[in-house]
């Protein structure tokens, strides 16, 4: 995710644009009690790294489908999301070819704040897609990490739109975005301390019982550190997740971007982080300037982002992949080319298993 | 907690910093931190560089600046986003200009960029020297009304054939209510011109002021928002129909206006413009109010 994702142009509507039924969210739904519990127990590993296959349950898609349809929200909530195979993060310019074509793309992640509108065009497409595919909700404006309270109307927005959407899993970023009513539009760094680990489990803890479901956060490239940190960023990313029962959503771009810039080791987070956890993985490009990255999200995956993607599906093995592009955004043909790269490459670490036909 | 140690580089002593820029608490709280890096970015606050550690090729300066050169660079592509056409009018130097200087009056206290430069047309329309050429307000408030009627909430819309269950000897008294995206702009220039040039590709026609301020209605017909004209008569009579005047009411307006004979033939004609166009969320007869029995005081 680069920063700068949060603005979905607004065009003409493309042709045949009949609004397709909403998904209705059930009374039983709104009614259910917060289902979701903290997960004591995470499965850690040694720093060695892991290059064999971890294991995963046996499940196509039709299992996976059947399991997720047949189960109350309640019941969801306590249930790691759905593998659900390789998608896309979904861009306005791509509408029409989604809905009139049949892409290879199992699934789409959605920018929340987009169709955190009253109407038109960007909920009348967002419905019509949710109708064909699974869905994910992913903000940019969460700020969790923000030491200013959470804007209520903000929660009350996220919450609607997936009440409306019923998301298979609704995530952010683990940064701050401003403070003092102030939007930066940015996804800020933290300094790793204890007091930033329980602010941001607290926050967390917030949110999710407002939500009434677990979210999923995801590690933001960085620019700077801070000098008075007390620990190491997937040590504070673990910890998290085993104090809030949090998901998480490992960006291997975002991971390469920061370890050039702060001169660790990348295939040291990938194995500081609890593989049980990891529910999504995203892929992008960046701007390479030779002393430090820009995390820019407008390019091919380059080569030593592939390279890390293969470690992180040695490590975490079947886990529901994106392609991310935010800016020179290309036809879908294309995305949908670099997609079939990522699905190859994990399918020959993982196996055949992983391949799904999500699409109804 | 298993690890709490830092890996070796990232505990590279920061460079020294002039005591003057210091943080006050060392280290700081999470807040201190936040507000100290939120002041850097808009306002060249330098104290937070003496928390920040270089990389093992570069310094702390140019990392610290990848934060503070993207933001108002960001702020201006949300803002272009919403103003092709203002852009495309003033090209894109005067264009980046004018949203930087919006931007460093205007930090966004939005969580969802697309509100981000809702205070542009203001902010053109007031403040100098972007005042002196007030085109530039009024086409920017020509595209943030069109922008809100692209998702403005969903309503039912009367059609025709909904009007033509209505009994005709009941039209007289039938009262209207807008659809939701509906808006109506008075421009005292020619923007709608402006706007209308640009959006074909043409070249804009000169910068006028206008004798008489145009009416403009905008609305969302399907998913696509719509502006039009409103002839100073129709004018008249949407702002009356809003204001809960009913379509009889309308027809005596008009033949006050214009010849009364052709009246009645110009309201049914607007009325169809609004239908055709879908600007109307409810048309319903208002029942007949009898003259109220006078009360005895007691």
């Amino acid at each position: 995710m680069s920063a700068g994702e949060t603005h979905a142009p607004q065009g003409p509507s493309p042709p045949g644009t009949c609004p397709a039924a909403a998904t209705s969210t059930s009374p039983a739904a709104r009614l259910s009690p917060p289902g979701f519990v903290t997960c004591d127990i995470i499965a850690r590993t040694d720093t060695a790294r892991v290059r064999s296959p971890a294991p995963m349950e046996p499940l196509t898609m039709q299992d996976v489908k059947r399991r997720s349809s047949t189960l109350t929200p309640a019941r969801r909530a306590q249930t790691k999301p759905s593998y659900l195979g390789f998608g896309l993060g979904l861009r306005a310019q791509h509408y029409a070819d989604i809905l009139d074509g049949n892409p290879d793309v199992d699934w789409f992640e959605v920018i929340s704040e987009n169709y955190m509108v009253p109407g038109g065009q960007p909920l009348k497409m967002l419905d019509r897609i949710r109708a064909r595919y699974p869905i994910v909700m992913h903000g940019v404006s969460l700020s969790v990490a923000s030491a200013t309270p959470f804007d209520p109307a903000y929660l009350q927005g996220l919450k609607d739109l997936a009440d409306r959407t019923e998301p298979e899993f609704v995530s952010d970023h683990l940064c701050w975005t401003g403070v003092h009513g102030v939007n930066l539009h940015d996804l800020l760094p933290i300094p790793y301390t204890r007091e930033a680990l329980d602010h941001v489990v607290a926050r967390v803890q917030h949110v999710q019982d407002y939500l009434k479901r677990p979210i999923a956060l995801e590690n933001v490239s960085t620019y700077v550190q801070f000098g008075h940190s007390e620990m190491i960023e997937w040590d504070f990313i673990a910890e998290m997740a085993k104090r809030t029962g949090c998901w998480l959503v490992f960006d291997v771009n975002n991971v390469f971007v920061s370890s050039f810039n702060h001169d660790f080791d990348p295939y040291e987070f990938i194995n500081g982080i609890p593989a049980d956890r990891v529910v999504q993985f995203h892929l992008a490009g960046h701007e390479h300037n030779m002393t430090h990255i820009i995390d820019t999200h407008d390019a091919l995956v380059p080569d030593e982002v592939w390279q890390l993607y293969r470690a992180a599906v040695s490590r975490f093995g079947a886990v529901s992949t994106i392609i991310e592009r935010d800016d020179h955004i290309p036809p879908l043909a294309e995305l949908v080319g670099e997609l079939s790269k990522a699905r190859t490459m994990a399918i020959e670490i993982v196996g055949p298993q992983l391949i799904l036909n999500n699409r109804r | 907690m298993t690890r709490t140690v830092l890996k070796p580089r990232t505990k590279r002593p920061a460079a020294e910093v002039p005591a003057e820029q210091a943080l006050v608490n060392s280290p700081p709280s999470l807040a201190e931190l936040q507000a100290t890096f939120q002041d850097a970015i808009l306002a060249g606050d330098q104290r937070i560089l003496s928390l920040i550690p270089p990389n093992s090729r570069t310094t702390r300066e140019v990392l610290f600046g990848v934060y503070s050169n993207a933001y108002a660079g960001r702020l201006v592509e949300i803002t272009a986003n919403d103003h092709e056409l203002l852009k495309a009018y003033v090209g894109d130097e005067y264009f980046d200009t004018l949203a930087r200087a919006f931007i460093a009056a205007n930090p966004s206290h939005t969580q969802n960029a697309r509100w981000f430069a809702e205070g542009l047309p203001d902010f053109l329309a007031t403040a100098e020297p972007y005042s002196f050429n007030p085109q530039l307000g009024e086409l920017a408030r020509l595209e943030r009304t069109l922008g809100f009627a692209f998702d403005a909430p969903e309503a039912p819309v009367v059609t025709l054939t909904h009007l033509q269950e209505i009994d005709p000897n009941d039209w007289e008294r039938l009262v209207f209510c807008a659809h939701p995206s509906v808006r109506v702009l008075k421009f005292k220039t020619n923007a709608l011109a402006i706007w209308t040039a640009l959006r074909a590709g043409d070249t804009p026609p000169a910068f006028q002021h206008l004798e008489m301020p145009q009416t403009c209605l905008v609305w969302r017909h399907d998913v696509t928002p719509m502006v039009r004209a409103l002839p100073a008569e129709e004018a008249m009579i949407w702002t009356e129909a809003m204001n809960g005047s009913a379509f009889g009411k309308l027809c005596e307006l008009l033949a006050v206006f214009d010849d009364p004979s052709t009246a009645p033939l110009r309201a049914a004609k607007a009325l169809q413009g609004w239908l055709a166009a879908g600007v109307l969320t409810t048309a319903e007869v208002v029942p007949i109010t009898k003259p109220k029995a006078r009360r005895k005081f007691e």
